[in-house]
């Protein structure tokens, strides 16, 4: 169903969930925005241009979670796997909710289901709020998605003048707003001009039908130093990644406490191994395993890009590299040694 | 401002050509206007993707150590990362007979988050010259004052020319006025304990140790950070309040004597934290104490990396 939620009832909105749910939204930082559990409706902020800078895969993948406390002298451990209260995750973009569902394939599968991500995600609602005025950073269209993808959506909504169009995809999301009016014929024709004029206004960053196989075919070419050469090697891009979800699991022993904190595939020591041998030496081998894994071996496990097209790499890479220049020029790479 | 980037087009091909450098570190285009890239030359024919303008954030002697000592690295510097060079010098990184340093008197970095927060990033268009800058947004053109724009380490630039370029490209401009430069700090110094300790964590809580700082900063070159030390770990890993703040104070404090103010970490910071006014309180220490800027020749140890017998204080021998 679609409903109408007026720009001035929020709030009053907000509060009534309050009551049953944990409410994460995004709210304001220095100058940007991060999702944080809303104690006031007032601090909550929708009209940022663009996605939240740190990811909300934080709501389900804490950057640091303590999974078990120990006490050695009575040599005992106890797990802290979490009991969330029902939570609402409130306003987070298409690509960032999409990114939630790729997640689900490593965290939560029949054959391994991660107790820490798997409560989290039981107890969660997600609305979305879509892009009618996606950014020049963001590509979602290209990764096979779209300003307004409802994947991972309980609901989706579309900024109106006045008012939101809420349209409900499943019975938690219907559950939350159908004490609202319905979204009349035109509110909804209106809604839908919006998304089509958005989707309409992304041209593709890229060329993926080929990607994967000109990715595989390049492994071993000089494409990995040419594009690593000014990379510094920080771990902004994977760590502001909605989809990047490598941890280390680490005994703070001080604390009694075995701590799992996010890795990234960017430092040298996510891939030193014990005995000082490191199988990824250079930036070069540490980039390419950051391209390859998403979009070469995502496709291999799951058949989908590992990548949501959400833009935060190319928004805050410190030296301005852009992944959407680097696939480009991945796939000419490949014409370019064939013709030689 | 573009007739720079000309001359700096014409020396860059006179040093491939003639066989002068093997490569020469500078920056180049990017599809946006806002990114141009740190780019590495090493024929005259790339030379079509050259840039140079304010946006140019990163500072180029952070790729110095990457290379063999015996490459001959041909590479811009402005006042900060011509500082930067020899610093390195001093502590060995680098020969100074492979170096060609190409000068360029620094009208300071423009800050790219200071843009987008007064424009939105859909910026199509970038121009400058040495007082106003404008862009195009959503096909608007808006002009600003430079200094509104400024990066917040340029804003307190003292030395803006580079100390020993071998050519320099532009005419030298005046000092900064150091008490100026101090006025940051002084801030933070005037606050009591319980407020100082108040801004140091709201500014550490945020940090996500994505090492972007310690990644962008010339100085930081060691093979193995301290928190990178696994056995035995000497810092919390995790994003704890301990582990953020023991990054940030001993990160700070390897910087003693050794930082050109440059202002790289912060620009590189993905979460906005401040981070120069703990190195620049440790610039004015060592001022104060020793008379000794970082960078300023490239003989003179930094204090705390040299020692003498006739050392007033016994304490260190």
């Amino acid at each position: 169903m679609t409903y109408i939620l007026k720009k001035k009832k929020i709030n009053q909105v907000l509060k009534g969930w309050f009551k049953n749910y944990d409410v994460y939204a995004p709210q304001k930082v220095e100058d940007y925005s991060q999702f944080f559990r809303l104690t006031s409706a007032d601090d909550l902020v929708l009209n940022e241009p663009h996605n939240t800078r740190f990811p909300p895969k934080a709501l389900f993948l804490p950057q640091s979670e303590s999974l078990l406390k120990y006490d050695r002298k009575i040599n005992q451990l106890k797990e802290a796997i979490p009991t969330p209260k029902p939570r609402i995750i409130f306003g987070i973009r298409p690509c960032d909710a999409y990114a939630v569902t790729l997640l689900d394939t490593v965290f939560n599968t029949e054959e391994y289901s991660d107790p820490y991500w798997k409560t989290r995600r039981d107890a969660t609602i997600i609305i979305g709020l879509g892009c009618s005025e996606p950014c020049q950073t963001c590509f979602c269209t290209t990764t096979g998605q779209g300003p307004f993808n409802p994947e991972g959506l309980d609901a989706l909504m579309t900024e109106l003048e006045d008012s939101y169009s809420i349209e409900t995809f499943t019975e938690k999301g219907e559950k939350l707003f159908s004490d609202l009016l319905l979204a009349s014929e035109s509110q909804q024709r209106k809604a839908q001009e919006i998304q089509k004029k958005a989707v309409e206004s992304m041209t593709p960053a890229f060329d993926t039908t080929n990607l994967k196989h000109n990715l595989d075919q390049i492994f071993d070419s000089d494409y990995w130093a040419t594009i690593s050469e000014s990379c510094l090697g920080c771990g902004v891009c994977t760590f502001l990644c909605p989809t990047c979800f490598c941890f280390d699991i680490v005994d703070e022993v001080q604390r009694n406490e075995r701590v799992r904190n996010w890795d990234t595939c960017m430092f040298r020591i996510y891939s030193q191994e014990a005995s000082g041998h490191n199988p990824r030496p250079t930036r070069k081998e540490r980039t390419r395993q950051r391209i390859m894994h998403k979009y070469s071996y995502w496709i291999d496990h799951i058949g989908e890009i590992g990548c949501t097209g959400c833009g935060r790499c190319v928004r805050f890479c410190p030296v301005g590299l852009d992944i959407r220049a680097m696939l480009r020029a991945a796939n000419t790479f490949e014409s370019e040694t064939i013709n030689a | 401002m573009s007739e720079i980037k000309g001359k700096l087009k014409s020396e860059i091909e006179r040093l491939l050509r003639e066989d002068i450098v093997d490569v020469v570190i500078a920056f180049r285009k990017e599809d946006s206007p806002l990114r141009p890239q740190p780019a590495f030359f090493r024929n005259t024919d790339e030379l079509t993707n050259l840039e140079y303008n304010s946006l140019c954030q990163n500072n180029l002697a952070n790729y110095l150590t990457r290379f063999p000592h015996d490459t001959r690295i041909g590479i811009v510097v402005r006042g900060c990362e011509n500082r930067s060079v020899n610093a390195l010098i001093v502590e060995k990184q680098h020969q100074r007979e492979n170096l060609f340093l190409i000068g360029i008197p620094c009208h300071g970095i423009v800050d790219i988050k200071k843009i987008i927060k007064k424009t939105g990033e859909e910026v199509t268009e970038y121009s400058e010259n040495q007082d106003e800058i404008t862009v195009l947004v959503k096909g608007q053109k808006v002009t600003f004052p430079r200094k509104e724009l400024l990066h917040d380490s340029c804003l307190r630039c003292v030395h803006p020319n580079p100390v020993d370029a071998d050519v320099l490209l532009g005419d030298p401009l005046p000092e900064g006025d150091p008490s100026i430069a101090r006025q940051a700090v002084k801030k933070i110094e005037a606050m009591d304990r319980d407020e100082r300790y108040a801004w140091f964590q709201h500014e550490t809580e945020r940090c996500i140790r994505c090492y972007a700082c310690r990644e962008a900063c010339p100085m930081c070159y060691c093979t193995e950070c301290f928190v990178d030390h696994a056995a035995p770990r000497w810092v919390e890993s995790d994003v704890s309040q301990g582990g953020m703040q023991a990054w940030h104070i001993i990160r700070a404090f390897h910087q003693t004597g050794r930082c050109t103010s440059c202002g790289a970490c912060e620009r590189a910071c993905p979460m906005d934290i401040k981070l120069t006014y703990l190195t620049e309180k440790l610039n004015d220490d060592i001022r104060e104490v020793y008379q000794f800027e970082a960078g300023m020749d490239r003989e003179t140890q930094p204090p705390f990396a040299s020692f003498n017998l006739d050392d007033k204080k016994r304490f260190v021998i």
